[in-house]
């Protein structure tokens, strides 16, 4: 955990979460907090948790036990499921967070544009002039202004994550969480996604990401997580976790994809 | 063959056409909304449990024998011919109708559970995190995707219900069957008579599937080569 700066609170943090599927426990007790202008990078080896822990944020998967809190808001559900009042929280809480996915989960029967406006017309209530000004800037920002009126299943995967990423900051967000953003694109297309997310970090947007994209995590973290069998095994700077890790795992882990990688 | 005769017999025919299309089009409407309901049932236990007797019912037995279930049988028991439903279950019309959107309801219950049972998890979860509702997510994402699905098969259930609104001339109704029915039994003519009432049908039926061609590709039309809207 980063100390926290007295007086602050952090724009999301999750304390003691658990999470299990029948007998296997997938988080194992997790505390971490994300400061305003944090980037944080989990990486791990697949089953480490990593992608059950980013989901639980915005209750995509609800936690067994633990709290989640986004902003003033936080939650903690009981038994694995939420009540009617905390589903309306976890909806505002929703509201603060960008979310990109793995699969990029573009609407495919709305446009590039209708995309990226849904969000902002439909659920935050602005009017359509002022949301097709702004989707038409983020879009320029991820470089895909001339596919403002294509359908998704037209675009390659590197511009679907793009049109992703331009949906998740439609919502004005608070903090932008990042699920394996590249694990499903072609090699050639992964460079102009990381460059987007690069952009970014450069702009001082608070994220998470989860990733195994080593040498990117390393490049743009303020901060690095590293998960074995749903614990924190290690958390540092990118220097520390990466330069000289403390624990076994985590160097077995890292000498194994730096071989495979860079 | 006797022109005169087929023009004067598709005339009186088409005469029984606005209650074909009545029946029809109100079945599925009701239908609709009934397999809507019966879909949405489906999220409880209790309530899944009765959608599928509903559908395994009503799919697994004839309509003609639903419908004079519902015509003939409904009034052997004494409280309903008490009962403030007597004035509209007495008439052909309402037992007709009520049967064929029971009907359609089974059947199109199932297209629906299969349009959204091929909606992706995907855009379900980005819907939720972008903060939307569960029926605003209903509205915007999972029914017009399952919709869209499930048109091809849902056109074959229109042209279907077209075809079994014939099966009320058995309770006295005077649609097009009904009409061509009685013209029959005065005139002993069956197969002109037939070949005329067989091509209105036809008629209507190539109408749906020209307009449920042009329903895909208007909705999907990623699906049809068209690179905007």
């Amino acid at each position: 955990m980063t100390a926290l700066t007295p007086g602050q609170t952090p724009a999301l943090s999750v304390t003691g979460l658990r999470k299990n599927f029948g007998a296997n426990d997938v988080l194992r007790g997790i505390d971490l907090a994300a400061h305003d202008g944090d980037v944080i990078s989990i990486i791990g080896a697949s089953g480490s948790g990593k992608s059950t822990l980013l989901r639980c944020i915005p209750m995509l998967e609800i936690p067994g036990s633990g709290t989640v809190s986004v902003g003033a808001d936080s939650l903690s559900p009981k038994g694995g499921r939420l009540t009617r009042a905390e589903e309306a929280r976890a909806r505002r809480m929703r509201g603060h967070l960008g979310f990109v996915f793995q699969n990029f989960n573009l609407w495919p029967h709305r446009t590039v544009l209708q995309n990226v406006i849904e969000a902002p017309l439909f659920v935050q209530g602005r009017s359509r002039a002022e949301a097709t000004d702004e989707a038409m800037a983020l879009l320029e920002k991820v470089g895909l202004t001339d596919k403002r009126d294509a359908w998704p299943a037209h675009l390659s995967g590197g511009q679907q994550q793009r049109v992703a990423i331009a949906r998740a900051l439609a919502q004005h967000p608070r903090a932008i969480l990042f699920d394996e953003p590249t694990s499903a694109l072609d090699p050639e297309l992964v460079g102009e996604v990381l460059k987007v997310i690069r952009a970014l970090a450069d702009e001082g947007r608070t994220m998470l990401i989860v990733t195994h994209e080593m040498g990117f995590a390393r490049e743009v973290s303020s901060r690095v997580v590293f998960l074995h069998h749903g614990q924190i095994e290690e958390d540092g700077t990118p220097a520390e976790v990466f330069g000289a890790p403390k624990s076994d795992r985590a160097r077995a882990f890292l000498s194994s994809h730096f071989d495979r990688n860079r | 063959m006797d022109l005169t005769f087929l023009s004067s017999m598709f005339q009186s025919i088409l005469k029984g056409l606005p209650l074909t299309l009545n029946l029809w089009v109100l079945s599925l409407l009701g239908g609709g909304c009934l397999a809507l309901l019966l879909n949405l049932m489906r999220q409880s236990r209790i309530g899944a449990a009765v959608a599928g007797s509903y559908v395994f019912l009503f799919r697994g037995t004839p309509l003609l024998i639903q419908i004079f279930m519902i015509y003939y049988g409904l009034a052997g028991f004494g409280f309903i011919r008490q009962s403030f439903l007597w004035p509209f279950l007495r008439e052909p019309y309402w037992c007709g109708l009520l049967a064929l959107i029971l009907n359609d309801a089974a059947y199109t219950s199932e297209i629906l559970r299969g349009g959204l049972r091929a909606v992706p998890k995907g855009a379900v979860e980005a819907g939720r995190v972008s903060g939307m509702s569960r029926v605003a997510i209903l509205r915007r994402i999972t029914l017009p995707l399952a919709i869209r699905q499930a048109l091809p098969a849902y056109s074959n259930e229109i042209i279907s219900m077209l075809k079994a609104t014939a099966l009320v001339s058995t309770i006295t109704l005077m649609d097009m069957t009904g009409i061509a029915r009685a013209a029959i039994s005065e005139t002993w003519r069956a197969v002109e008579i037939l070949l005329c009432a067989a091509v209105i049908y036809l008629a209507i039926s190539m109408l749906v599937t020209r307009a449920s061609a042009w329903a895909e590709a208007r909705l999907s039309p990623w699906q049809f080569g068209r690179t905007t809207p």
